[in-house]
C-alpha cells in the first residue's frame, strides 16, 4: 500500500491532543460533566412540593377542611399561611411561593346558603413549571371542594349516593402521556440537553483543532505531513478525535439507557448508529464552518451562535412547526435535530425505523455537504493567514 | 515604596492609575473587533433572535386523532366541543388503535382521542361514561397544552350534564341552582398570556448579559496573554499599575460599557416585543448594577485560564446551558440538591435571573428582591478579591 501520509497525520494529531489540556476538556470532561449535570439536576423527575400558601379568611370547618385537601397534595407544598392577599402577594414577590389560594370570608355559611362564594386562586407563571404545578393542585382542590358541596346537599335532600356519584362525576377524561406517564422532566430534558451540549463541543473541537494550525502556522506543515492532499489530513486529523467523540457519545447512550433506565421502546443498535453518525455530521459542520470562515475567532463565533441557537430552534422545548419559517430553517442544519427526532421515535416511542429513514439520510448527507467547501479551505491551510 | 509616604500620595497615585486603566481598557475594547462583536453585537442580537424563536408564545390546533366508537349524538357532541378549542384541531378519524398509531408515528397527529362503544349509552342511562386521550410526549408543552384543554372541557360537559340531570331528578327544585355551588377563579400572576416567549426571554437576558461580558473579558485577557507569551512575559498593551487599580480600572471600563446595552437589553427589548415589563426601571437598573460588577470581576478572576485568544469559546460557551438551569428557569431552585443549588450561588446570573424576573413580571420592588441583591453584592467582593488575585499571579508570570 503506498504511503499516504496517513499513519504520520494519525499519529501527529495524537501527539498534539495529548499536548494541551484544552483537547482533554473539551472532548471528555464537558460533555462527560454536562451528562452528570442533566441526570443528577433533573433525577427527581418532576418538581413536586411546590412552595404555595393558603389565605383563610373564613377560619370555618369547611375553610380548615379546604386547607387540608391543598396540605394533601403531592404537587404542592402549603409551606406558609398568609393573612391576607397582599402578604400573600409580597411572599410571591419576594419568591418565596409560587402560588396562593384564597379561601374568602363567610365561605361556609354563603356556600351551604346558595350564595355562590368564589374560591381563587393565583398561580406565578413567570416559572412556567412551578406555576403549572400550582395551578393544577390549586384547580384539583376547588373543583373537589365544589363538587364536595354538591353531593352533601344531595345526601341532604335524600339523593342515593350512586345517583349523587354519577351526578357529581357524569364523565371521566383520562390522559395518558405516552411512553412517559410519570411526566417525568429526566426523562422529557436529559437526552437532548445533553446530546445538544455533546454536539456543541463537537463543533467547537473541530473547528479548534483546525483552525488553530492556520493561527500557528502550522496548517502547511499538517497537509506535507498528508502529501498535500486535504482529504488525507482531514481523515488523519479527525479520525482520532471521531474514536474519542463515539466512546464518549456511546457512555453517554449507556447513562441514558443503562444507568437511569430511560424508555428504550425500539432498538438500541439503531440509537447508537444514530449517535454515531450524529457525531461525524457534526465534525463536518465544524469543517464546513472552517472551510467557510478559515479563522479561528470568527469559526469558533460562528459554531457558538449556531450551537448555542440551536438548543432552542431544534424545537426541544417549543415546537418547530409553530415557529416563523425562517427560523425554523436553521433547524434542517443541525445534526442534533435528526439525533433528537430518532431519539423520539426509536428509544421513546419505538415506532421502528421505516419513520425515522430522511432523519438517518439527512445525518449522512450533512458531512458530505460539508466536503464540497474543501478546495477553500486547502487553499486557506496552504497560505496561512491569521487575523486576529 | 517610600514609608513616609503619606496615605494621599499613595491614593493619588492609585487613582491615577486606576484612570489610566480605565482609559486603557476603553481603547483595548473599542479596538478589538471580537470583543465588539461580544460587548455590542451579541446583547443586540441575541435577545432579538431569541424573542423571535418564542415569539409564536403559544401552541395552537394541535392535530388530534379521534376514534369514536360510540357513533352518537352524545360522542358526536363531546368531540364537536372538542374541536371548538383552540389548541385542539380534529385531524382525522380513525377506525382503530393501529390507525391512530400510524398517524401519530408519522407526526400527523400529537393526540388519540378515543371513545368506547359504551359512551352514549352511559350518558343516557346516567351512568359515569369514560373517555380516554392519549398525549405524545416528546414535547411537554404539547401535553400541557392538552391537558388544560382538555380538564377545561371536561369541567364544561360535566357541568351541562349535571344541571341537566339536576333538573330532571326534581331535586333542582329544591336546592336551587347547584350545579357549582362554590364558583372558583384561576388567577394569572406574572405572565398572564402564558406565552412561552414571556417567560423565558426576561430569564435569558440576563443570561446575555453576563455571558457576552465574560466572553468579552475572557478574549481581552487570552489575546493579552498571548501578547505576554510573544514579548518574554510583559504585555507592552497593558499600563503598569497595582492589581487592584488594574481590576478596578478594568471593571469600571466593562460596567460603564454595559450600561447603554442593559438599559436596551432590560427596558426596550420586552416593550419592544410587548413581553411582560411591569417593573420600575429605577428598581431594575439600581438592581442589575452588583451583577455588572461581579460578572466584570469574574471575567478577571477567569482570565488566569485563558492562555490564548479563542480560550474562551471551548471553556465558556457550554456553560450559558449549564447557568441556564442552575438559575431555576426551567428546573425550580427548591427541587435542586444542595450540590447544583449552592453551585447556582455562585454564579451572579442566577441571583440575576432571580430578581430581574421577580422585578420586570411580578412587579416586586427591590426591597422585595433583597436577598438577590445582596447576594450580588457578596459575589461582586468575593470575585473582586478572586480578581486581583489571579491579575497578581497573571503579571508575576512574567518573571518566571
Amino acid at each position: 500500500m503506498a504511503n499516504t501520509g496517513f499513519k504520520d497525520g494519525v499519529r501527529r494529531e495524537i501527539r498534539r491532543l495529548g499536548s494541551r489540556k484544552m483537547y482533554i476538556f473539551g472532548m471528555l470532561v464537558v460533555p462527560l460533566v454536562m451528562a452528570f449535570f442533566f441526570l443528577d439536576l433533573l433525577s427527581p423527575g418532576l418538581p413536586n412540593h411546590v412552595p404555595t400558601a393558603v389565605v383563610d379568611l373564613d377560619h370555618s370547618p369547611m375553610s380548615r377542611s379546604v386547607t387540608q385537601s391543598l396540605s394533601a397534595l403531592q404537587v404542592i407544598d402549603l409551606s406558609e399561611r398568609c393573612e391576607s392577599y397582599d402578604e400573600a402577594l409580597d411572599r410571591v414577590r419576594q419568591g418565596k411561593i409560587f402560588g396562593f389560594f384564597v379561601i374568602p370570608a363567610d365561605f361556609e355559611k354563603n356556600a351551604l346558603s346558595g350564595n355562590e362564594p368564589t374560591l381563587e386562586y393565583y398561580s406565578n407563571m413567570t416559572y412556567f413549571v412551578p406555576g403549572t404545578l400550582a395551578f393544577k393542585g390549586f384547580k384539583t382542590v376547588a373543583v373537589a371542594t365544589s363538587g364536595g358541596v354538591v353531593q352533601q346537599t344531595l345526601l341532604s335532600l335524600g339523593a342515593t349516593p350512586g345517583q349523587i356519584s354519577s351526578m357529581v362525576q357524569p364523565l371521566s377524561l383520562d390522559i395518558y402521556g405516552l411512553h412517559n406517564p410519570w411526566m417525568s422532566y429526566s426523562i422529557y430534558l436529559c437526552p437532548s440537553f445533553t446530546m445538544a451540549t455533546f454536539v456543541l463541543m463537537i463543533m467547537l473541537m473541530t473547528v479548534f483543532s483546525i483552525t488553530i494550525e492556520i493561527k500557528d502556522g502550522t496548517s502547511p506543515q499538517w497537509l506535507d505531513a498528508a502529501k498535500g492532499n486535504i482529504w488525507v489530513a482531514l481523515a488523519s486529523k479527525l479520525l482520532p478525535q471521531t474514536v474519542i467523540f463515539a466512546a464518549t457519545g456511546i457512555f453517554i447512550q449507556w447513562l441514558f439507557f443503562g444507568l437511569s433506565h430511560f424508555p428504550l421502546n425500539g432498538s438500541l443498535g439503531w440509537m447508537l448508529v444514530a449517535t454515531l453518525l450524529a457525531v461525524v455530521a457534526s465534525q463536518g459542520v465544524g469543517v464546513f464552518i472552517c472551510s467557510v470562515v478559515p479563522n479561528p475567532r470568527l469559526a469558533l463565533s460562528l459554531t457558538s451562535l449556531f450551537g448555542i441557537l440551536s438548543f432552542s430552534f431544534t424545537g426541544f422545548s417549543f415546537p418547530v412547526e409553530s415557529m416563523y419559517g425562517f427560523l425554523a430553517i436553521f433547524s434542517y442544519l443541525a445534526p442534533i435535530r435528526y439525533w433528537f427526532l430518532i431519539y423520539i421515535n426509536e428509544a421513546l416511542n419505538g415506532v421502528g425505523l421505516y419513520y425515522s429513514r430522511y432523519y438517518f439520510v439527512a445525518l449522512i448527507v450533512l458531512p458530505l455537504v460539508a466536503c464540497t467547501l474543501l478546495g477553500r479551505l486547502r487553499r486557506a491551510c496552504l497560505k496561512p493567514v491569521y487575523v486576529p | 515604596m517610600c514609608l513616609d509616604m503619606n496615605i494621599f500620595t499613595k491614593i493619588s497615585q492609585w487613582s491615577s492609575a486606576f484612570g489610566r486603566v480605565f482609559r486603557n481598557e476603553l481603547r483595548l475594547m473599542v479596538h478589538d473587533v471580537g470583543v465588539l462583536l461580544f460587548f455590542v453585537g451579541l446583547p443586540l442580537a441575541y435577545p432579538i433572535v431569541y424573542t423571535l424563536i418564542y415569539n409564536p408564545e403559544v401552541v395552537r390546533k394541535l392535530p388530534v386523532a379521534v376514534i369514536d366508537d360510540s357513533r352518537t349524538a352524545a360522542s358526536r357532541d363531546f368531540v364537536q366541543r372538542a374541536s371548538a378549542s383552540p389548541s385542539i384541531d380534529i385531524y382525522a378519524y380513525c377506525n382503530d388503535i393501529p390507525e391512530a398509531k400510524r398517524l401519530m408515528a408519522e407526526k400527523k397527529v400529537f393526540g388519540v382521542m378515543e371513545i368506547p362503544s359504551d359512551y352514549g349509552r352511559n350518558i343516557a342511562a346516567g351512568e359515569q361514561a369514560h373517555v380516554s386521550f392519549y398525549s405524545d410526549m416528546s414535547l411537554l408543552l404539547r401535553y400541557r397544552t392538552f391537558v388544560s384543554a382538555l380538564t377545561d372541557l371536561q369541567i364544561e360537559v360535566i357541568q351541562d350534564i349535571t344541571s341537566e340531570k339536576i333538573a330532571a331528578s326534581g331535586l333542582g327544585s329544591l336546592a336551587g341552582d347547584m350545579t357549582a355551588p362554590i364558583d372558583s377563579k384561576s388567577n394569572i400572576l406574572g405572565d398572564t398570556e402564558q406565552g412561552f416567549a414571556s417567560f423565558v426571554i426576561p430569564g435569558i437576558v440576563i443570561l446575555i448579559l453576563q455571558q457576552s461580558m465574560l466572553l468579552g473579558i475572557c478574549l481581552l485577557g487570552g489575546t493579552s496573554a498571548e501578547r505576554r507569551r510573544r514579548n518574554g512575559g510583559i504585555d507592552p498593551q497593558q499600563t503598569v499599575a497595582p492589581a487592584s487599580a488594574t481590576v478596578w480600572g478594568r471593571a469600571l471600563a466593562y460596567t460603564v460599557f454595559y450600561f447603554p446595552m442593559t438599559v436596551y437589553i432590560l427596558r426596550f427589548i420586552p416593550e419592544m416585543f410587548n413581553l411582560p415589563h411591569y417593573g420600575n426601571p429605577v428598581d431594575y437598573l439600581l438592581f442589575i448594577l452588583p451583577l455588572l460588577l461581579a460578572t466584570a470581576f469574574m471575567g478577571q478572576a477567569l482570565n488566569y485560564f485563558m492562555k490564548e485568544r479563542e480560550s474562551g469559546f471551548i471553556l465558556l460557551v457550554f456553560t450559558s446551558v449549564m447557568f441556564l438551569f442552575l438559575s431555576g428557569l426551567t428546573w425550580p431552585r427548591y427541587a435542586m440538591s444542595d450540590l447544583w443549588l449552592w453551585a447556582g450561588n455562585c454564579i451572579p446570573a442566577v441571583w440575576g435571573v432571580e430578581g430581574f424576573i421577580r422585578i420586570n413580571s411580578n412587579s416586586a420592588s427591590l426591597a422585595e428582591v433583597s436577598t438577590a441583591f445582596s447576594a450580588l453584592w457578596i459575589l461582586a467582593a468575593v470575585y473582586m478579591v478572586a480578581a486581583i488575585v489571579a491579575t497578581w499571579k497573571i503579571d508575576r508570570r512574567k518573571s518566571r
